[in-house]
């Protein structure tokens, strides 16, 4: 196969680099967890996984429009913080939906402030939004300066025990986007969004309006942040502002190893959820291997900067032929 | 409806560089206004402010005799004006009917694009052109997958999408097949019919003498003339594009260059070269001679250029001085004594932001010592700005202060320091004045006297007939015809850029 | 027309006196005591040495272009001060060994760091962040909890004590340090290809620059440069924690902003990073000394960023 074969191929299956992974590496998990097939083990992965899922959809929406959102870690922190101070471990229900509902207002609006930044002051992304998520990380440390609190009982078990039809509750989160995205994709927005992140200069010369297009891909990415912060909160049922310090760069990773390019304009959400997946069973497997604990942290980066480079190898091989 | 819109006075500057100093135009309903200039003259500038892309530094556009301001592309687009870009406005990874309705999609319910609709819809576009392009242009490749002439019917059928009252056509014939442009000029004639205005922009003259009434001529950004077609000849509009003083400066040079440099060694010897864009080039250019490569553009020239410099991956074999070379990258290729002057000033021969003085010394700093002997460099620069008298306010102003003349005087005088032995030109006259145009031939003729070869790509067929001895004809991706002596005339230049073969033409 | 503008850098310096001099009328400020002050404006600039340092890396790697940027400074200057603890172990004679030990592991991590940029083509930010997460992966493996060394009489004594004249000595070693990089950045081949493949990589590439090369170089070098702040760090502090490198990371980004070095590359100066660096040091000391918590600091850090950049960082719009 010569290169622009290759290329071709490759840009109209973007997802089959990472379906590829996702099979090998759910063999390697099965090897090392051999009930990761059954009810209960599924249920706690994917639990565990969800938040991670959600997350990297969004930031799978603002780099597919050319930008990137380096603050969505930091929105997870802030909402955890709010949910995890406001409502208490004996908190109302009721009140625990308002907070909620609240909580995603913060976020949008978090996502708005870098759209606002990046689209209509034209900053560039990276920048732009490393700088808000320390203004964000200092909100989120502001609100709750030592980890602590809590969250109604009710809202943990829920998010631990619900299993619909028998499924995983992640499941359905996962059909939710994907069917969202599915139509979304199939909307003008959609096709402006990629045309947004293919070409700017083009879809700005065919009047398509890009600054609006690309303010909107952060206030989704906020958004999404602020529903991973919810599940994440419900699973951990405390609060902490370094609960999504780690999350940024598994997102961006998630959304890599995808097969959505950071150039823009080329992959889809349902690749960044499956990134998300594989990324989460490489820390199944590592935790599962009997690897050293203090190895664990570098066996995990390695994979990530591996998976990371595996396209660029590839590129780089075919090109010497 | 039918429309009128005029443009008056028109000023555009890009970063210091003035684009358009003084440019008029009028078209109306019914009728096909040709845009004509030389390469830079500010066609483009011009067409990019009627719809919208480019804001005007000052001037007036008139729609109907209102003032206009078009705050955005889509501003012009409700007003129906569309236009075929010349560097085309299509996002290289969707579809072919994406692209053609992109922002103007058909929807059903619930907000979600009609894929039937829009295919059924791009095909009935495509059957405009029905015949002409080849059966892979369907509505759901993707538009990277196309070739060049089918992206510019794609682009196409989306201008006439919009079923604009005004249609701008920039280049857009360039590359398309002569089928093609038939069709094309169909279309034109019936949309006129329509009661549509439309402004083509072209270089093409036999193209333009077909389907233009009128015509505006565009020289360094300023509208030096206008009439009716049927009035002018083609030597009036040349003569108009070119203005009166480039001409005697060829002649001039002519006498001073022509030395016979043919019974000297063989410098560069090129057998069999191919890339992406180039199919088997074979050449041989000797010390001291100033061979001319021509040609349409895009047909190779800037890949062969950009190839014997190191810059492409390629097979084939080049003889530098004798010796078997490959160049793996522009740094082997400088280090033998090769320069390339690149077509794209701006994006591939300065750092525009930096010093004149960083400019001119770009491929030297090596040769400085360290730390560098700054003293030294300023003073290498200073001399080879003072030999090639270029204008500025000090070696340590910016390069993006200098006009375009200046500008690639700079690109040129960071090789002079180097003195090269092989000097690849690409275009190098583009958007440059004529004072310093007749300055370069005179440079030329001098790099030549020294032994220096050279291997001079122009746009501009009058400067070849004028400057080289020998002309090579590239057309897609192969020297087609090669023409020297009693040969190198103007109409079997032109032939020969159309692809007509040796053979034909004798 | 001809207007006055101040340079970033004179201006980054500026706000630095006004920042100095407003934290002197604070409540519990130096007021109108000039030795006190004099004490105080020495300390100030003995901390800013090791922010300094560590962005100069950053500087390289930020002129360098295309969207250049080192998220691994921060493990690596922790790295480099693991090392650094304990192969010196209190021994005034390891000092120099340990000292190129840093410098080796900041520089092998930068090389990979360059090779996944210019070879692999990922982008500078996932890179560095990839790396960033696997240095830490290695201080962990390294440190296994604990690790046992020392800092030695001498290092604390040449970068946390003052030397002559009252100056402490990390003062000295920035000064020189400066030196050599105005050296590097402004009279060698490599500090003018630089800026060259800053503002434009096929121009640079055109003119006979090894692009890839200088990338690779940038990076590794910009490694080797956060080496050689751990170490300092190291001096200062005198133990060595896990976390002694993080708070380094986002400054070192803010310094060379401030500055005014161009985030898209290109344009910029170490002077200017200095500058910053001071800046930024003061503001975390001001902001400490008016009792302000971590959070208000980091606020305070992202806004500042955030204005910056907005008064230097402004794309081309689309419309010309």
């Amino acid at each position: 196969m010569n290169i622009q074969r290759w290329q071709s191929f490759s840009r109209r299956n973007p997802y089959l680099f990472s379906l590829l992974l996702l099979v090998i590496i759910v063999f390697v998990n099965l090897f090392f967890q051999h009930n990761i097939f059954e009810r209960e083990t599924l249920n706690s992965n994917m639990r565990i996984f969800l938040p991670l899922i959600i997350l990297a959809a969004g930031q799978a929406v603002v780099i597919l429009g050319g930008g990137i959102d380096i603050s969505v870690g930091s929105i997870v922190s802030i909402v955890n913080v709010i949910l995890a101070t406001q409502v208490g471990l004996e908190g109302d229900s009721q009140k625990m939906y308002l907070i909620m509902a609240l909580a995603l207002l913060v976020s949008m609006l978090a996502g708005a402030l870098n759209g606002f930044f990046v689209a209509f002051m034209r900053l560039q992304p990276i920048i732009t939004t490393y700088a808000t998520s320390f203004l964000y990380a200092g909100l989120a440390l502001f609100i709750l300066p030592n980890p602590g609190g809590g969250i109604p009982q009710s809202f943990s078990n829920f998010y631990r025990d619900t299993t619909p039809l028998g499924l995983p509750l992640a499941f359905i989160f996962i059909a939710i986007i994907l069917l969202a995205w599915g139509l979304f994709q199939k909307t003008r927005y959609g096709r402006y969004l990629f045309a947004v992140g293919g070409k700017a200069e083009a879809a700005y010369e065919t009047a398509v309006p890009v600054s609006a297009v690309q303010f909107s891909t952060y206030v989704i990415a906020g958004l999404m942040a602020g529903i991973s912060g919810i599940a994440i909160t419900m699973l951990v049922a405390s609060g902490n502002a370094g609960t999504g310090d780690q999350l940024t760069l598994s997102s961006i990773t998630a959304v890599v190893i995808g097969g959505t390019t950071l150039s823009g304009g080329i992959g889809g959400v349902a690749g960044a959820i499956i990134g998300a997946v594989i990324l989460g069973l490489v820390k199944n497997i590592i935790s599962f291997a009997n690897i050293d604990t203090w190895w664990q942290t570098l066996v995990n980066a390695a994979i990530i900067v591996v998976a990371l480079a595996a396209p660029g190898v590839i590129n780089l091989f075919r090109r010497r032929r | 409806m039918s429309l009128s819109l005029s443009a008056r006075n028109v000023v555009k500057r890009y970063a210091g560089v003035v684009a358009l100093s003084d440019a008029n135009l009028d078209v109306n309903a019914g009728e096909v206004v040709a845009l004509i200039g030389a390469n830079g003259s500010g066609k483009s500038t011009l067409s990019k402010i009627i719809n919208g892309v480019v804001v005007l530094d000052r001037g007036q556009l008139l729609l109907n005799g209102q003032p206009v301001n078009f705050s955005s592309p889509q501003a012009a687009k409700n007003l129906g004006i569309s236009t075929v870009f010349q560097d085309l406005s299509l996002v290289p990874h969707m579809t072919v009917a994406e692209n053609v309705w992109l922002a103007r999609e058909p929807l059903q319910w619930g907000g979600i694009v009609d894929q039937k609709q829009i295919r059924e819809k791009t095909d009935a576009l495509l059957g405009l052109f029905a015949g002409t392009y080849k059966d892979s242009l369907r509505p759901e490749v993707t538009v990277a997958s196309l070739p060049s002439d089918e992206k510019q019917i794609v682009e196409i059928l989306k201008a006439v999408s919009f079923e604009p009252q005004l249609l701008i056509l920039d280049e857009a014939t360039a590359s398309l097949d002569s089928r093609q442009v038939e069709r094309l000029f169909e279309m034109v004639v019936r949309w006129k019919q329509d009661g549509k205005a439309i402004i083509f922009v072209s270089h093409r003259m036999e193209e333009i003498f077909r389907i233009a009434d009128r015509y505006y001529v565009l020289r360094n950004g300023k509208t030096v003339g206008s009439g009716e077609m049927k009035q002018v000849k083609t030597k009036d509009i040349v003569a108009l594009m070119v203005g009166d003083e480039s001409a005697e400066s060829v002649v001039e040079r002519k006498k001073s260059v022509r030395q016979n440099s043919l019974s000297q060694k063989i410098q560069l010897e090129v057998t069999d070269l191919s890339t992406d864009g180039l199919r088997g080039v074979n050449l041989s250019l000797h010390a001291g001679e100033l061979l001319g490569i021509g040609g349409l553009k895009g047909q190779g020239q800037r890949t062969l250029l950009h190839t014997l410099f190191g810059a492409l991956d390629h097979t084939g074999e080049v003889k530098f001085d004798g010796a078997l070379v490959r160049f793996k990258s522009p740094r082997q290729a400088m280090n033998k004594g090769v320069a390339l002057v690149p077509g794209e000033r701006a994006k591939e021969g300065l750092l525009f932001i930096r010093s004149i003085l960083e400019n001119l010394l770009l491929p030297s700093w090596g040769d400085y010592g360290f730390p560098t002997r700054i003293q030294k460099a300023q003073h290498s620069a200073a001399e080879v700005s003072t030999s090639l008298s270029l204008k500025m306010a000090g070696l340590n102003e910016p390069v993006s202060g200098l006009s375009g003349g200046n500008a690639q005087k700079v690109v040129i005088g960071k090789w002079l320091l180097r003195k090269p032995r092989l000097l690849l030109l690409d275009d190098p006259t583009k958007g440059v004045d004529v004072g310093t145009k007749a300055e370069f031939y005179r440079l030329l003729a001098k790099l030549c006297a020294d032994g220096v070869s050279v291997l001079f790509y122009s746009s501009d067929d009058e400067e070849l007939l004028g400057l080289c001895d020998r002309v090579l004809v590239m057309h897609d991706g192969l020297i087609r015809t090669e023409l020297a002596g009693e040969s190198l005339t103007k109409s079997n230049l032109v032939a020969a850029s159309l692809g007509a073969s040796q053979e034909s033409m004798q | 027309m001809k207007r006055i503008t101040i340079s970033p850098p004179v201006a980054a310096v500026l706000l630095a006196i006004i920042l100095f001099i407003l934290s002197g009328l604070l409540p519990n400020g130096f007021g109108n005591n000039l030795d006190i002050a004099r004490g105080q404006a020495l300390n100030i600039i003995r901390l800013s040495v090791f922010l300094g340092v560590i962005a100069a890396g950053q500087t390289l790697v930020i002129i360098s272009g295309s969207e250049g940027i080192d998220l691994s400074v921060g493990a690596v200057v922790t790295l480099s001060a693991i090392v650094t603890y304990v192969m010196v172990n209190g021994q005034d004679g390891h000092i120099l060994p340990a000292l190129a030990a840093a410098i080796l592991v900041g520089a092998v991590i930068g090389l990979v760091n360059g090779i996944g940029v210019a070879f692999l083509q990922i982008s500078p930010l996932v890179m560095t962040l990839g790396m960033s997460g696997v240095v830490t992966g290695l201080i962990l493996v390294v440190q296994h909890g604990n690790v046992s060394g020392a800092v030695s009489p001498i290092m604390t004594k040449v970068i946390a004590r003052p030397l002559i004249f009252g100056i402490p000595g990390a003062i000295i070693i920035w000064i020189v340090f400066a030196g050599l990089m105005w050296l590097l950045m402004e009279r060698t081949a490599f500090g003018k290809n630089l800026f060259a493949i800053g503002t434009n990589r096929i121009t640079a590439r055109l003119s006979g620059v090894n692009v890839t090369g200088m990338v690779l170089a940038t990076y590794m070098l910009a490694g080797a440069l956060s080496g050689l702040g751990g170490f300092l760090v190291l001096g200062n502090t005198g133990v060595v924690f896990i976390n002694i490198g993080n708070p380094f990371l986002f400054p070192s980004i803010a310094a060379v902003a401030v500055g005014g070095t161009l985030l898209s590359g290109g344009k910029g100066s170490y002077f200017g990073t200095m500058a910053g660096a001071l800046v930024l040091t003061l503001l975390t000391s001001l902001l400490t000394t008016m009792q302000m918590p971590d959070s208000v600091r980091r606020m305070v850090l992202g806004a500042t960023l955030l204005v910056l950049i907005s008064i230097y960082g402004r794309q081309h719009s689309l419309r010309q």
